[in-house]
């Protein structure tokens, strides 16, 4: 058979699925979103002995319900989409687990393999697994990998295509008789309704309760609803536990059988170093040091990184477009040539020195597995603001980029919280804000007062992030999460999702900043921009007690924000503040510029993950609550000072 | 006092509101299970009495004064139908039965009910164990989840059901989370959510 072969990964968070997609895939791969949603879709595709096989990385999770997001559409792919073969990534070392969501997989009625990845860290746990037997009692392949040594990612691709031919099944692992006799009983019930799922996975979810699967099977099959909660009632009866429990203890009860039958525990060889360092990394003393250390380490390597090659670059290409300038003469295309050139260029002095190796420690730091760390000794704190410790890893990142911190507001469950995540990422004032704060504030007025501002930033946030929690409607959820050992991160995959992200922030970034440029320049050549400081001195001036200049550098700082320090600076003809400017506007100003619009580019980002209309609601409220707060701030300082 | 239709209706609204719905004349209805038509007409008088405010074709929002009757109506409901499946009531017929019942129930009635129902203090009475009470190193074994239905499935699937034998390892300070061992991994469980984690030693 030569045809196309359709093959999907799945299963738990961090068992090293993207490795093996990588593997497999190599570059040939597109990152984009699942339709309508804000999930992230990993496809690729790859030849092999004449096939060509696209596959599907799809979202880590731990069951098929609907708590999030990322489940919904992992059950829906599969039962629509029906992939020729579902590859099942199953952590090794923590087996039982991962059988759990197996068993699920199972049950969703597709040709299987099982890739037992990460042999070697089971091994260093002690744990031995007789995978061929575990192949027997579940009816589907199953194949010992190491995924980042690329161990076995041959032979998966191999009983892939062999499979993709047969159509073989895995075998139907069976619950206890009185789920089995129900379970019968509601299929039966199902005959003669049509729907994309399996009916003995239909079957399973209305005892469930599945929210949507009831729905669904209620609307069209009532009978059959009725049958479900009849078989709930007696179930109910006997486990003394609500029918939804007992279903779940009754799939973890066959993952454990499974789990003690294959594997073989033997003694442990002592701490091992990963255990060690994790002892330190969650400390009730020694954690926090260790954190706060990570992360100045972090912003340091990347700001003295950034900074020395971000200059060089800007001096050689901005130098090219001067002469470029010189040789010609004005003109209006010329100008719009122009500020194309300076927008990319502007463009690329952000992007190569400062969010490549922000993304690349990131990578690094996420694939060892230490940000869920970090959720966990934060998840206090974030809980003051309606959030769980999850919420950290973008705040923090919002600190370097406020685009990246946007993007990774994902990693929150539910929709109500990825938006308030959002919203008080884009209050977080990034690398180019700390660069103006550090430039006018510490420079001129004092260190204090830089400190200050971030601390009265903090305020904010919390104060603002509690108004969002309260304001939005919908229950507030925990945290729960899976800690996993730490482990050196793997070069390979961190360098290509630092490749992906980045590519991905081009395309977010490059267009906005560029057509910005190109607007503002062609403002500027027109003598435009007087006018429009002019226009915006009531506000810059009158309320905020700034010089009237002012407001053309916060309009180039939309398109970034160290632009204003900058624009400043040619504006007046000088670098040195002081003489043009008092403390107590020099404070002022970078109070606006920290708070007054997230950056074109983070506006872009703002509508691709929140749409339109939320996206411009956050972008004017932080516009209005900048202008509001600043002349308040203002007249407060202007008491003492 | 305000009639039981009334009620009824700013009860309704407030839960849609919770969920995150905008109410409405269609959603109403809907939820009602009545025709648009009357639903309509209700809204009407609802928002010259001030319960509400309503654009036609746009939605009704609930002020402050309808905000609060629904508010206490849908937690004497809730508060109701937790009491009637707690005594035996047959669990199908709960729920109608509390919508009858809300309406005549008093704030002080329903304050004595709760205190009644509260589990926390009833069961640390008792002497039942809470998984955030345990502390690093022991060993324990989960009876029940007394939380919300997302979170209480949410921790099933994650492998904590009745029965599983768990172990505790590091509590973050200052009621942080607690990272609980179980079938051969580590999860951390939000102090909020492991307060409501029955266990037994």
């Amino acid at each position: 058979m030569n045809g196309k072969i359709r093959i999907a990964l799945a299963g738990n968070s961090n068992v090293g699925k993207s490795v093996i997609f990588n593997y497999l895939t190599g570059l040939n791969q597109h990152i984009g979103n699942w339709p309508g949603k804000t999930v992230e879709k990993a496809e690729g595709s790859f030849r092999f002995r004449g096939h060509e096989i696209s596959v599907i990385d799809l979202p880590g999770i731990y069951s098929l319900s609907t708590y999030s997001i990322e489940e919904t559409v992992t059950r829906e792919y599969i039962a629509k989409e029906k992939p020729d073969v579902v590859i099942n990534v199953v952590d090794a070392s923590v087996l039982e687990r991962n059988l759990f969501f197996t068993l699920q997989l199972i049950e969703m009625g597709r040709p299987m393999i099982i890739a037992l990845n990460q042999i070697d860290t089971a091994e260093k746990k002690g744990i031995r697994i007789d995978h061929k037997k575990l192949g027997k009692i579940l009816g589907i392949p199953v194949i010992p990998t190491i995924a980042v040594k690329g161990t076995g990612i041959y032979d998966i691709a191999e009983k892939a295509v062999e499979l993709s031919g047969s159509g073989r099944k895995p075998k139907t692992i069976k619950y206890g008789d009185e789920f089995e006799r129900g379970i019968q009983k509601i299929v039966k019930a199902l005959k003669g309704f049509r729907s994309d799922y399996p009916p003995r996975w239909l079957a399973i979810k209305l005892l469930e309760n599945d929210s949507e699967i009831v729905r669904m099977v209620l609307k069209n099959a009532p009978d059959a609803a009725k049958e479900a909660g009849k078989i709930s009632g007696e179930i109910e009866s006997i486990h003394k536990h609500s029918c939804p429990t007992a279903v779940t203890c009754e799939k973890y009860a066959a993952a454990n059988r499974i789990a003690t039958q294959v594997q073989k525990q033997t003694k442990k060889k002592g701490e091992t170093l990963a255990e060690r360092i994790h002892d330190v990394s969650t400390d009730k003393i020694w954690g926090y040091p260790v954190m706060i250390l990570i992360i100045l380490a972090t912003f340091f390597s990347v700001f003295t990184f950034g900074d020395f090659f971000s200059a060089a670059i800007e001096d050689l290409l901005m130098g090219f477009l001067h002469l470029l300038e010189a040789q010609t003469g004005g003109g209006i295309i010329l100008e719009f040539i122009l500020g194309l050139l300076e927008g990319v260029i502007s463009a690329i002095t952000v992007i190569l020195p400062y969010i490549l190796p922000f993304y690349l420690i990131l990578g690094i730091l996420e694939n060892s597995g230490y940000l869920s760390r970090m959720a966990f000794l934060m998840d206090n704190v974030m809980h003051k603001i309606g959030l769980h410790g999850k919420a950290f890893i973008p705040l923090m990142m919002g600190y370097g980029c406020n685009v990246p911190a946007c993007l990774g507001c994902r990693i929150m469950e539910t929709h109500r919280e990825r938006m308030i995540a959002i919203f008080v990422t884009t209050l977080i004032p990034c690398a180019a804000v700390t660069a103006v704060i550090l430039g006018l504030v510490a420079r001129f007025v004092s260190v204090w007062w830089a400190i200050g501002l971030y601390l009265i930033d903090i305020a904010i946030v919390f104060a603002l992030g509690r108004i969002a929690f309260r304001v939005l409607p919908g229950e507030p959820s925990g945290l729960i999460m899976e800690v996993h050992s730490l482990r050196m991160p793997d070069i390979k995959t961190t360098l290509k999702q630092t490749w992906f992200r980045t590519k991905d922030f081009v395309y977010i970034a490059l267009p906005i900043i560029v057509a910005g440029t190109v607007l503002i320049r062609i403002a500027s050549s027109a003598g435009m921009l007087a006018t429009i400081s002019e226009l915006m001195s009531p506000v810059t001036v009158a309320w905020l007690g700034l010089p009237v200049v002012t407001g053309i550098a916060l309009i180039f700082g939309t398109l970034k924000k160290e632009m204003t320090l900058v624009m400043l600076a040619v504006l007046f003809g000088t670098t040195d503040f002081a003489s043009v400017m008092t403390p107590v506007q020099m404070i002022v100003f970078a109070f606006v510029t920290m708070l007054y619009i997230p950056c074109a580019a983070t506006i872009a980002a703002l509508v691709r993950e929140t749409g339109w209309k939320r996206g411009l609601f956050i972008t004017l409220f932080n516009i209005v609550f900048a202008i509001v707060a600043g002349g308040i701030f203002f007249r407060a300082l202007s008491m003492f000072m | 006092m305000t009639s039981e239709n009334v009620e009824e209706y700013l009860e309704i609204m407030y839960r849609m509101k919770e969920k995150g719905i905008m109410p409405t004349t269609i959603t109403v209805a809907r939820e009602l299970g009545i025709s648009p038509a009357s639903v309509s007409e209700m809204l009407v008088k609802l928002a010259k009495a001030g319960y509400i405010k309503h654009t036609p074709y746009r939605g009704a929002t609930l002020t402050a004064k309808g905000e609060k009757i629904g508010k206490n109506i849908l937690s004497k409901h809730r508060t109701i139908e937790k009491f009637l499946n707690k005594i035996g009531f047959p669990k199908n017929k709960s729920h109608e039965q509390a919508c009858e019942m809300e309406h005549v129930v008093s704030d002080e009635l329903e304050r004595v009910i709760r205190n009644h129902m509260d589990h926390r203090k009833n069961i640390k009475k008792k002497g039942i164990i809470f998984l955030d009470d345990l502390e690093r190193g022991m060993k324990a074994r989960i009876v029940s989840i007394e939380s919300g239905r997302m979170a209480k499935r949410r921790m099933e699937e994650m492998g904590l059901t009745p029965g599983t034998e768990i172990k505790i390892g590091r509590k973050a300070p200052a009621g942080g989370p607690v990272e609980v061992c179980v079938r051969g991994s580590c999860l951390v469980i939000g102090r909020g959510l492991a307060k409501k984690v029955i266990v037994e030693i």
